[in-house]
């Protein structure tokens, strides 16, 4: 543990530094982080030792008395190296909590100092790879609205360190402040309540209804025609990449999804998920940009569906597995898991029966729940979806539903609607259609209304305009808890007790060490 | 300026500058008249003797076409640059663009994150400027070429106050 957390009273509380203190993560976290170098080093000079060993020759030469001091030197030295850049490592990494931002410098040779508002927080994630999870340590990381790289990154604190640090940036984040009185009190984990999880008899279910299962099968199929067609016996061997593959991939998409479950509590969504890595994420209440629901034919036997959103700080999924699993709100669930969930994310839907409407949208058509569809002129442009094309508004959301076979329904908060464009092709023209493109942040979900009535995309650009500049306007903080309560209590954030002096900082120069015991 | 329909009713465009053709010229010039000469380069060489391969109609028929389209890409410029238009509204700021794939954009002032200007070459010798607009979207795609620098300074400023005025979160 950190030297500069004394023992506390109270063997369960954590203590919690006071405001403006600099902290050190976990001593253990460079080794843990860094384990594969060591590992390298130990393979490295243990090798020869090793095969000998297996092959049973002798264990020394006749020469090794000689050669001996120099290997041992040589492995003494890097491992030395090593082990010093570790400490170094550690010891010049140190964040920061105070005044509502959070602060890491970290580096020793080329030193980095980066502060993030804490009000800015889009997301907070507590990450647990298996060996931090063996040593009871555990990777905090602090999303704010940029897509890159985590804003924050604190690797490894003790799980309730971690635990205590999130509850606390939360609590600042939702604009409460600590008491005067009693600074050094930690800020109380918000209670939560959960709201459902995943079996993982379902979630096998879901890998293997897959679309890639599904090519697997065909896949498989077609190549023992073409081994019988062609009496190659040879061509099962090069099918073995591909089968270790797609083990690992089914294998990944396990891993990450093993034991989902989603709970809710003041400071937002939480989901929890992982097998041998366990990650619990913290979606603060209105970070979802966007949203979708899908659902493949293969799911409809099950009546399965999947949610996956836009968070300002998770950026693109690409083929990075991570942020693919940590943009999915729900990796698979039946409808009134959705439901549940839909109703997360938008506590108010804006309308007076949201069940009708989101229930149309997953699988409706035509104008059931008040769906505007892609006119009859023009479906010859979309013969299969266009009695799905649609869109339909909320009070506080827009949503579009797309796709017969492949169901999508895709749900924009008006607040968070960028910007919008209308696109119209020639054909388009020719049939007196449009296309509304919704511009939200990065993420798996693009928002795009296909081959809507010329007149009905023009009025919804207009009416949308409006609504979410309305919307705008009455959202006025990014302090949760200020916006819905409007109580003094919460409001102080701006009184002399909590802003002293709003000192120059002078935590922030680069040869900053500070008086820190040990 | 002609209102496409699917424009709103009632804007009132501002065009871009006239000279902004010269610049879409130029880059024009840059692109296709270099894919156009080595193009050819095998249907000199096959004139000359120096290949067999490829045939004589393949050699012909690539930079013929490829001519074909580019012509046909420059004939569109004057008609493009005409299409580009923006409009400052209380809320928000419209940019629309294109002929055949047409686009009308809005971008609320309270969503911007920055105001980008650009300058390049050709554009500096013509006294314009390209406005580029940000949001927390990437597919906030919103750039305004060809305006006068004078214009786009001032569009700039506008933006920034307006923005500033009405500045949202995420």
């Amino acid at each position: 543990m950190t030297a500069n957390v004394p023992e506390a009273g109270a063997p369960s509380a954590v203590p919690v530094a006071p405001d403006g203190e600099w902290l050190r993560v976990h001593p253990a976290s460079p080794f843990v982080r860094g384990w594969v170098a060591l590992a390298a080093i130990g393979f490295f000079f243990g090798r020869d030792f090793f095969e000998r060993l297996l092959q049973g020759r002798p264990v020394f030469e006749q020469d090794f008395a000689g050669r001996a001091p120099w290997l041992v030197a040589g492995g003494g030295i890097v491992l030395v190296v090593t082990v010093l850049g570790f400490i170094l490592t550690w010891y010049f990494t140190k964040y920061q909590i105070s005044e509502g931002y959070v602060r890491v410098n970290s580096g020793f040779l080329f030193r980095q100092q980066r502060q993030a508002r804490l009000d800015r927080v889009q997301a907070i994630d507590i990450v647990q790879p298996l060996l931090a999870r063996i040593f009871g340590l555990a990777e905090l990381k602090f999303e704010v609205a940029d897509a890159g790289e985590s804003a924050v990154k604190l690797a490894y604190l003790r799980m309730d360190v971690a635990r205590q640090l999130r509850a606390t940036i939360l609590a600042r984040a939702a604009g409460m402040v600590p008491d005067p009185a009693r600074p050094q009190e930690a800020a109380p984990e918000a209670p939560e309540h959960p709201v459902l999880s995943v079996p993982p008899s379902r979630l096998i279910g879901s890998l293997l209804l897959s679309e890639q299962s599904f090519f697997v099968v065909v896949g498989g199929i077609a190549s023992v025609i073409l081994s019988a067609v062609t009496e190659n016996r040879g061509f099962f061997f090069y099918l073995i990449p591909a089968v270790l593959g797609l083990a690992a991939s089914y294998w990944g998409s396990f891993n990450k999804g093993y034991n989902f479950t989603a709970a809710i509590s003041p400071d937002g969504i939480r989901l929890r998920y992982g097998l041998l890595d366990t990650q619990a994420q913290t979606l603060p209440p209105g970070r979802v940009q966007a949203l979708k629901v899908a659902q493949s034919p293969l799911w409809r036997i099950f009546g399965w569906y999947r949610i996956q959103v836009n968070v300002a700080g998770y950026g693109a999924a690409g083929s990075n597995g991570e942020t693919a699993s940590r943009t999915t709100l729900l990796p698979v669930g039946k409808l009134p898991e959705v439901m549940s969930m839909l109703a997360l994310v938008l506590p108010d839907p804006g309308t007076p029966e949201p069940g009708r409407i989101f229930a149309a949208g997953l699988s409706g058509l035509d104008s059931d729940g008040g769906f505007v569809t892609t006119p009859l002129r023009a479906r010859f442009l979309a013969p299969l979806g266009w009695r799905r094309n649609g869109f339909a508004t909320t009070d506080s959301a827009l949503l579009i539903r797309s796709g017969r076979w492949w169901r999508e329904l895709v749900v924009v908060p008006h607040q968070r609607t960028q910007s919008m464009a209308l696109h119209q092709g020639p054909l388009a023209r020719r049939f007196r259609v449009a296309d509304l493109v919704l511009h939200t942040t990065a993420g798996p979900v693009s928002p795009r209304l296909t081959q809507a009535g010329l007149d009905e995309a023009r009025s919804l650009f207009d009416a949308q305009s409006a609504r979410a500049r309305l919307a705008r306007k009455r959202q006025i903080s990014e302090q949760w808890l200020a916006t819905v309560v409007p109580a003094p209590v919460v409001a102080p954030v701006v009184t002399p007790v909590v802003v002293p002096t709003q000192t120059p900082l002078p935590q922030q120069s680069p040869q900053q060490e500070g008086p820190q015991r040990g | 300026m002609r209102t496409e329909a699917i424009d709103p009713p009632g804007i009132s465009w501002h065009r871009v500058s006239p000279k902004y053709v010269t610049v879409r010229l130029v880059q024009w010039a840059i692109e296709n008249l270099i894919t156009v000469v080595v193009l050819t380069l095998p249907l000199v060489f096959v004139l000359l003797g120096w290949w067999r391969w490829p045939p004589l109609w393949l050699a012909i028929t690539v930079p013929a076409v490829t001519l074909v389209l580019a012509v046909w890409r420059l004939l569109l410029i004057p008609r493009q640059v005409r299409a580009i238009g923006y409009a400052e509204r209380d809320d928000d700021l419209l940019v629309r663009g294109g002929i055949f794939f047409q686009r009308t954009m809005t971008v609320p002032y309270g969503r911007m994150q920055y105001v980008d200007i650009g300058v390049g070459p050709v554009e500096r010798g013509l006294g314009l400027c390209t406005l580029k607009l940000h949001t927390a979207s990437p597919g906030t795609n919103a750039s305004i070429p060809g305006l006068p620098a004078a214009e786009g300074a001032r569009l700039r400023e506008q933006l920034a106050a307006r923005g500033e005025a009405r500045l949202a979160g995420l």
